[in-house]
């Protein structure tokens, strides 16, 4: 009691209200009845992921060299010479599939329950550009490993920049340093994901949460609105969530962990490149149609995914009816998803 | 009804100690793991032999000869048959020895340090004597041991 009084003195802010607060914001804070199924947590999977991802993440920039000399050789150094270096290696890499895979089952979900509709719109989008976020911070730390698959897939990559109608020359010029991919462009994708991704990341889930809170979590049809306090349930949720991925990602990093391939050669460009998994359905459908086709349908596709809530409520006025589309749409989507997926897996 | 509230029950208290010991544990495993990451594993020096004098060379002239291992002064003196070889390196800040035979000293010109033949202190700030290889003689030629660079940039 004295440290606390002593404290108080130097750090005059008023402890009553701070109590209050802290039990309103906190411990008070209102969960819907239906977030005790295991099912609804997959939102805070991704935020877990995440400061897992930045711990060990600051870690590995202890040993990493982001050049072309280096950046191959000292994750070789990481994965066999450091102690527990292939651990936190491991961690980090699968961290990074596993928010993907949080991401993909938190949106998948969010849309199946409508929970996008008004006037939760802005939130939709908000997750729509952390999933896009997630998907350009996974691909410039995938780059960074500088072997021959992940060389290839950043010159394919960024190639796609391109495209881009005016200025899309002079950005690949801008993010590449250079006309190809050389020392700058690891230098780049080094500041991009060390610093500024996680910092745009880190404002946006901050917004994300913020008009979460002020709108209170939505509650899916058919079930009751009755709340229970964040503590202790739901707190005891996360921390064994939190448990869980972390001893889900040490054991895969221990039963499947990752390799470091063979160092990055700019001469030879290997038979069979491919990108990562999650990237599969844009890569398998660009092989299908030409290069600007495919890049504009994709934009399309993006376009109607990302304004969604505002474009359902103009399909129909019944609500019903949008329910029916929106199913529709969000079956074929993932249908079509997993087809690609699958058929890039199978076929070299 | 409030008294049963506060009441842990058993159910209660075995998961709320099963949570924390498990948060506990696992806390303590990833930060002994962080620790054993951030500093580095110390490997074993290793040695190679590296030849630094032939013994004819002191037979009329016993100065301490200097030679050079990598960017390293080295001073190999001789005395009743043996043979002593001392790095150059002042012990005080660094600086390089230099061997003044009218004053049969090593003086370092920074702060004035003075050692004796054998590279004990006699004067200045040095805090301890010249640091010391170990020397081995086969055929007459003599030999020190020095550590083995190792290639990787992490040493």
């Amino acid at each position: 009691m004295k440290f606390k009084e002593w404290l108080l003195e130097r750090f005059p802010i008023d402890y009553e209200k701070f109590v209050e607060f802290n039990e309103k914001i906190f411990i008070k804070e209102p969960i819907p009845t239906h977030m005790k199924k295991w099912l609804f947590v997959m939102g805070a999977t991704p935020l877990i992921i995440f400061g897992f991802q930045v711990l060990t993440g600051l870690f590995l920039t202890f040993y990493f060299m982001p050049s072309p000399e280096m950046a191959y050789e000292s994750i070789r150094h990481i994965t066999e010479d450091v102690r527990m270096g292939y651990w936190i290696r491991g961690l980090h890499r699968w961290g990074a599939n596993l928010m993907i895979i949080s991401l993909l089952l938190h949106m998948t979900r969010v849309f199946f329950t409508h929970a996008y509709r008004k006037p939760r719109e802005l939130n939709w989008i908000i997750g729509v550009i952390l999933f896009f976020l997630t998907m350009t911070i996974s691909f410039t730390g995938y780059s960074l490993t500088y072997n021959q698959l992940s060389y290839w897939a950043t010159t394919v990559g960024t190639n796609m920049i391109k495209e881009v109608p005016l200025i899309g020359d002079l950005m690949l010029f801008f993010l590449r340093g250079g006309d190809v991919v050389n020392t700058n462009t690891l230098t780049r994708f080094y500041t991009l994901h060390v610093m500024i991704l996680p910092g745009i990341i880190f404002f946006f889930i901050f917004l994300h949460i913020v008009i979460l809170r002020l709108h209170g979590v939505s509650i899916p049809e058919g079930f009751e609105e009755k709340y229970y306090s964040f503590y202790p349930h739901h707190f005891y949720k996360i921390i064994i969530a939190t448990l869980f991925l972390l001893t889900l990602m040490s054991t895969l990093t221990v039963v499947l962990p990752p390799g470091i391939g063979i160092p990055a050669d700019p001469s030879v460009t290997p038979t069979h490149i491919k990108p990562e998994w999650y990237f599969f359905p844009t890569y398998r459908f660009l092989k299908m149609v030409s290069l600007h086709v495919g890049i504009y349908a994709t934009a399309a596709f993006v376009l109607v995914f990302t304004f969604w809530p505002f474009i359902e409520p103009l399909l129909s006025k019944e609500k019903r009816k949008q329910t029916i589309f929106s199913r529709t749409a969000g079956v074929l989507t993932l249908i079509i998803t997993l087809i690609l997926t699958i058929w890039e897996t199978i076929v070299i | 009804m409030a008294e049963e509230d506060k009441k842990v029950n058993r159910r209660e208290f075995f998961f709320k100690t099963g949570v924390f010991t498990a948060l506990g544990l696992a806390i303590l495993a990833f930060f002994r793991n962080l620790l054993l990451y951030i500093f580095p594993a110390r490997k074993e020096k290793t040695f190679h032999k590296y030849l630094v004098a032939h013994e004819k060379e002191f037979k009329k002239d016993k100065r301490p000869k200097q030679i050079n291992i990598g960017k390293t002064p080295v001073f190999v003196v001789p005395y009743d048959d043996h043979y002593k070889v001392m790095s150059g390196i002042c012990t005080h800040l660094g600086c390089i020895v230099k061997w003044e035979q009218d004053k049969d000293r090593f003086f370092c010109p920074c702060h004035k340090g003075e050692f004796d033949r054998m590279g004990n202190v006699i004067g200045g700030p040095p805090p301890r004597p010249l640091d010391e290889f170990k020397v081995v003689v086969e055929n007459h030629k003599v030999y020190v041991y020095v550590e083995d660079k190792v290639r990787s940039p992490w040493a």
